[in-house]
């Protein structure tokens, strides 16, 4: 009876992941439920955060206990998350894809492997450290020199222009964002570059191609569905970022972007730089709707993932 | 020594790091011939082969000492273009290697590197390469379609069309029939004799048979060190060395 023993015990352990994911969408489904039913699907697309006059007396709306004037639309924060990702990702990738290509093909192996080991050890920096690197350094520098330069000399590129702002904004989060997933896209394609074989490399530097050429025209057409995979998968990272984002975005609140100096905040940053006002609100409407947000943000993040490790294990099951 | 030798090689030392692996080379290749390197693996073969489009030099810690001069110019001075060499010396794979694009794209992308044609005299540039190869009757109606996509005979054709289409001068083939076939082969072999007319021909390999076969002259190397160089007839009938004839009847390698 021992071996029944340890395999319920391995059907539990192995069945707890799976199933704790789905308990969490289950529990955020129902505390939000009241707030799902007070915004309805307009709570993607209004523009309008406004937890109500807290000093009135709750009213009843839709069945639901709320304070007065109490509003919850998050636009401004389905595009500050989707913004801020989507750049990130941008930046992230050139450099990215290019030191995996320097460090597999132009380095000496006594010196790519520790220097491999340096760029995926970004990784494992704790998000709050980036989040202060940013808020130390990037901002002053950015806000004070770059932004203003940026916008007196490629101002006329459309979202370039206009105001500056503080330092504090989409594109400053974008950086950060691109800082924090560089690594994870670097080291899949380091394992993707190596794979090829070394004559089909030859190949293209026979004809005449330069290393650049080889990257561009061979290398990266071979490697399509990885890079995709990859960066849906960083895209991922980026959407759930959260200490970072809240460091350097300027949490602006109903505050759409005109253009990238302009401060956002996103899903995951929102939670947690709302939570300790919400929390007035005695009908609990406010919390419910930030637990909301906290549902969407998964359902995505889930989404994006699934797709990433399907094109990812598509790739790898044909090469 | 002749004077008209397409390559002349003097002297070549070749190392990978601290071991040399070809030893004192001297050789001329005349042009427009077939010559085989054939001998025991390790024996250098390969490594000289890329030798003649400086394809080692990718690789940290190899290097060539020594002269290899294309029509009188030392291809190995530092000096020398290494783009202009590989336009000049092209070079075919042990395993097919097609680029992950067209079977058209394949042939065109080499032709645009060096010179700008207009769409109809780049179609009958492809046109030309790929007759040239073999393989226009096969792929014409499918010229849209994945490299990747053609058998393995085919796709090794499509990279001596590829190698054929920017016009070099030379064309080195490193055991280009060792993952075919043997039908696949014979046609590689004959398309081998046939492009003589046009380029001139390195091809290394395995198989003395097909030395034998496809080569006007052939070298037999061992260990680092060319022992015999001469008319394929005369080395495979009548060889001046006693290695070079152990090694051709079987008696080791």
């Amino acid at each position: 009876m021992k071996v029944s023993v340890f395999r319920f015990g391995l059907v539990g352990t192995a069945s707890f992941l799976p199933l704790s994911l789905i308990l969490l969408v289950a529990f955020l489904t129902a505390y939000s439920w009241p707030a799902i039913q007070y915004n309805g699907l307009q709570f993607l697309w209004t523009n309008d955060w406004n937890l109500g006059s807290l000093y009135g007396n709750p009213v009843s709306i839709h069945g639901q206990q709320v304070m007065p004037g109490a509003r919850y639309g998050i636009w401004f924060l389905v595009v500050g998350t989707l913004a801020s990702s989507f750049l990130a990702l941008l930046f992230a990738l050139p450099i990215a894809v290019g030191a995996a290509y320097f460090l597999v093909e132009m380095m000496p192996k006594w010196l790519s492997g520790p220097l491999a080991l340096l760029v995926d050890l970004l990784a494992a920096i704790p998000s709050v450290v980036f989040g202060l690197w940013g808020y130390v350094l990037l901002i002053p520098l950015l806000g004070q020199t770059v932004f203003p330069w940026m916008t007196q000399h490629i101002g006329f590129i459309p979202y370039l222009g206009g105001s500056p702002g503080s330092g504090y904004g989409l594109l400053t989060t974008a950086i950060v964002l691109a800082f924090m997933i560089v690594p994870l896209i670097s080291a899949t394609m380091r394992e993707g570059i190596s794979a090829i074989e070394p004559s089909l490399k030859e190949a293209g530097l026979g004809l005449g191609l330069n290393r650049l050429e080889v990257l561009w025209n061979i290398i990266l057409p071979k490697l399509k569905t990885t890079l995709v995979g990859v960066s849906i998968l960083a895209l991922g990272r980026a959407l759930g970022e959260t200490m970072a984002v809240v460091m350097v975005s300027g949490n602006a609140l109903n505050y759409l972007p005109n253009n990238i100096y302009t401060p956002i905040s996103t899903m995951a940053a929102f939670i947690v730089s709302q939570l300790e006002s919400a929390l007035q609100d005695p009908t609990n409407m406010a919390v419910e709707a930030l637990a909301e947000i906290a549902l969407v943000l998964l359902v995505l993040t889930v989404i994006v993932n699934i797709i990433a490790r399907m094109i990812l294990w598509g790739a790898k099951v044909r090469s | 020594m002749t004077e008209n030798a397409k390559i002349a090689v003097r002297n070549l030392d070749f190392y990978y790091g601290d071991n040399k692996s070809l030893k004192g080379i001297n050789l001329d290749l005349p042009g427009n011939q077939v010559t085989a390197f054939i001998g025991p693996s390790g024996c250098g073969k390969s490594t000289l082969l890329r030798v003649f489009n400086r394809m080692y030099s990718l690789y940290p810690g190899q290097r060539a000492t020594g002269q290899v001069l294309l029509d009188g110019e030392d291809i190995l001075s530092p000096s020398y273009n290494v783009n202009l060499l590989r336009a000049r010396v092209g070079m075919v794979f042990q395993k097919p290697t097609p680029f992950p694009m067209s079977i058209y794209d394949n042939i065109s992308f080499g032709i645009k590197l060096y010179e700008k044609l207009r769409k109809v005299e780049l179609d009958e540039r492809v046109e030309q390469a790929l007759r040239q190869a073999a393989l226009w009757d096969e792929v014409k109606d499918n010229l849209k379609k994945s490299g990747l996509s053609l058998s393995g005979g085919q796709q090794q054709r499509l990279c001596i069309a590829r190698a054929v289409a920017v016009r070099p001068e030379v064309i080195l083939l490193d055991e280009p029939t060792s993952a075919l076939d043997p039908i696949a082969t014979l046609k590689i072999e004959e398309l081998v004799a046939e492009l003589r007319e046009h380029f001139t021909l390195l091809i290394v390999t395995h198989n003395m048979q097909q030395a034998a076969r496809v080569s006007d002259y052939t070298a037999f190397m061992y260990l680092g060190e060319m022992v015999e160089y001469g008319p394929t007839q005369q080395l495979f009938t009548n060889p001046q060395k006693k290695q070079t004839e152990d090694y051709i009847t079987g008696r080791y390698g």
